[in-house]
């Protein structure tokens, strides 16, 4: 628990990140969401928007999520990494305690945009709502396990810098963040393939769900998969991740 | 029973073997001296007995607890402070002393309690709120070591513990030290001043390139050393090498080191009786002496009769990795 409660700290220390990111979720609504959701057919610009908006906060969620990948850096470059790993505290319940704190405290930061999108988009049905909001929880603490394993794996700032600025160009993009799976589909097979196993679609699928737009462009009425895809998503990087970390740290320390 | 016992715990990185095959029993409720200059293996044995870099060869057991099988356990009777402070610039001391404190078990009461008595007892009352990206190197220390004042463990590894402290600040952590050793923990202080070594130990292991030494009580080290007494001489030229050899010839002189070529150190027996020969000799060879000055060795001494060099000597040659 003191883990979480140090990690929700820590990131609420990082004022100026905070408020430039909402700054840009802002801009990202205000300006791209609006104009570019006239591009699409007039009738369903408003929807698109709607659209476009959840999957921006999905996108947020995401990038929030994976900072705590760059903590570990910031904390091994000042030692404070060798003296975590002094602590009382067996390994795995260092790392998850860690993979919650990341997934909580960027729920902490996407919390106003969340309640900025439901002014924007409103809201149907309270209890989807609460099922996809629960759901998003597991999707961030998964988002959060990744980004620790892959820093524990890889124990270098810059490959880690380049790999996740590569990794969020994929796993944005071949997602439904930004438009539909059938305008996946249409465009390229292999695309929409991948995107049915990635977990930004998953949450995506999810958000919209739970706010009640996603009627108008799917026609599933519960995202049972994407509920499923979460599970096993954060499942993997949460308890795999963990005992990856535990192995890797637990033999020779960060360096 | 030995609270901490190592059994040829070796570390290697890569062709660099940081600690060589390292034997040495700890006793309980004792202040334990690792000695050695930097690079010797002190912080390495440290960080392998906490369990934070796992052994290439060899085991510890740290209050009976295996630090291979049962790191977890270890880590639950330890508490480090570390040669460089593990603060992150975000943090003021007291949120870092809290947390820690938190970390490790404390009720709130308690942990305030304690809190507010060891930042007043290390003179960083007035500064817990200030960001520690401001303090001093020497401040960011204090909080470093406050870390396992306020803790208490039953063994606490303390490295370094007044590197870039100031001499009023030595001798109040030196007491608090030894404090926490009468309240029940057993301190290892892993240091390169052997000086702070000598007045806090009960008994000290002297590293050198990865391997213990000697371990015993500082007085039975310096008592072992051949010829009990020291007289250091400064000449006002170089000593010549007859001078030297006619110096060691002495019977009741064991030993000669020339620090530089003006300063002698001697290492003797009977130094009432050898002092005047000495002066008389140096006057017969022309080299007038600017200075005598006799004392009983030290533990840079004894680390000069283990190692044929000073712990500066031993700094520089020591190997990189």
């Amino acid at each position: 628990m003191w883990v979480v409660e140090r990690d929700l700290r820590m990131f609420l220390q990082y004022k100026f990140l905070i408020i430039m990111r909402a700054i840009w979720f802002v801009a990202q609504i205000a300006f791209f969401g609006l104009i570019a959701s006239r591009m699409v057919v007039p009738d369903l610009a408003d929807i698109y928007f709607e659209y476009y908006v959840a999957g921006v906060v999905i996108m947020m969620l995401y990038s929030a999520s994976v900072f705590i990948g760059y903590d570990i850096f910031e904390e091994a470059e000042h030692g404070v990494f060798e003296y975590l790993l002094s602590l009382p505290v067996s390994r795995r319940e260092l790392v998850f305690g860690r993979s919650i704190g990341g997934g909580i405290r960027s729920f902490v930061f996407v919390g106003p945009l969340i309640a900025v999108s439901l002014f924007v988009i409103g809201l149907t049905n309270p209890l989807n709502f609460l099922i996809a909001f629960s759901a998003l929880f597991l999707f961030a603490f998964g988002v959060s396990g990744m980004s620790i394993t892959i820093a524990v794996g890889l124990k270098s700032s810059d490959r880690f810098d380049i790999l996740m600025g590569a990794l969020n160009a994929f796993i944005i993009r071949l997602s439904t963040t930004m438009y539909p799976q059938a305008f996946i589909q249409d465009a390229n097979q292999v695309y929409a393939t991948l995107t049915n196993f990635n977990p930004v679609t998953f949450a995506s699928d999810l958000f919209r769900w739970g706010v009640g737009i996603e009627k108008y462009l799917t026609m599933n009425p519960m995202p049972l998969a994407a509920i499923i895809g979460l599970v096993i998503f954060f499942s993997a990087f949460t308890f795999i991740g963990v005992t990856f970390y535990e192995r890797r740290l637990e033999g020779g320390g960060w360096k | 029973m030995p609270i901490i016992r190592t059994i040829g715990l070796t570390k290697r990185f890569e062709d660099l073997v940081a600690v060589d095959n390292l034997d040495l029993n700890i006793e309980e409720g004792e202040i334990f001296g690792l000695l050695g200059p930097n690079g010797a293996g002190k912080t390495t044995t440290v960080l392998m007995l906490s369990t934070v870099i796992k052994p290439t060869e060899g085991t510890a057991f740290v209050g009976e607890q295996d630090i291979r099988k049962s790191p977890d356990d270890v880590r639950k009777l330890i508490g480090i402070c570390f040669q460089e402070p593990k603060i992150l610039w975000v943090s003021t001391p007291w949120d870092v002393l809290n947390w820690h404190a938190k970390v490790c078990g404390l009720s709130t009461e308690e942990r305030k309690k304690r809190v507010k008595q060891v930042l007043e007892d290390v003179d960083m009352w007035d500064h817990r709120h200030k960001n520690v990206h401001g303090l001093s190197g020497g401040m960011r220390k204090r909080v470093e070591i406050s870390k396992v004042l306020v803790q208490r463990p039953k063994i606490g590894f303390i490295d370094e513990p007044t590197a870039q402290i100031d001499v009023v600040g030595k001798h109040k952590i030196w007491n608090m030290i030894r404090e926490l050793r009468d309240e029940g923990s057993t301190i290892i202080l892993a240091t390169n001043e052997l000086h702070e070594a000598d007045i806090l130990s009960d008994r000290v292991g002297i590293m050198h390139r990865g391997k213990l030494l000697v371990c015993d009580t500082p007085k039975t080290l310096k008592d072992s050393i051949l010829g009990g007494d020291i007289v250091e001489i400064r000449l006002e030229k170089e000593a010549t090498q007859r001078a030297l050899d006619e110096l060691k010839n002495f019977q009741e002189v064991v030993d000669v080191i020339a620090v530089n070529p003006n300063n002698l150190r001697a290492y003797l027996n009977k130094v009432e009786e050898v002092v005047p020969k000495i002066m008389k000799l140096f006057l017969k060879k022309h080299l007038p002496i600017s200075s005598i000055h006799m004392s009983e060795p030290s533990l840079d001494d004894v680390f000069v009769h283990y190692t044929g060099l000073t712990i500066e000597e031993a700094e520089q040659k020591r190997p990189s990795g």
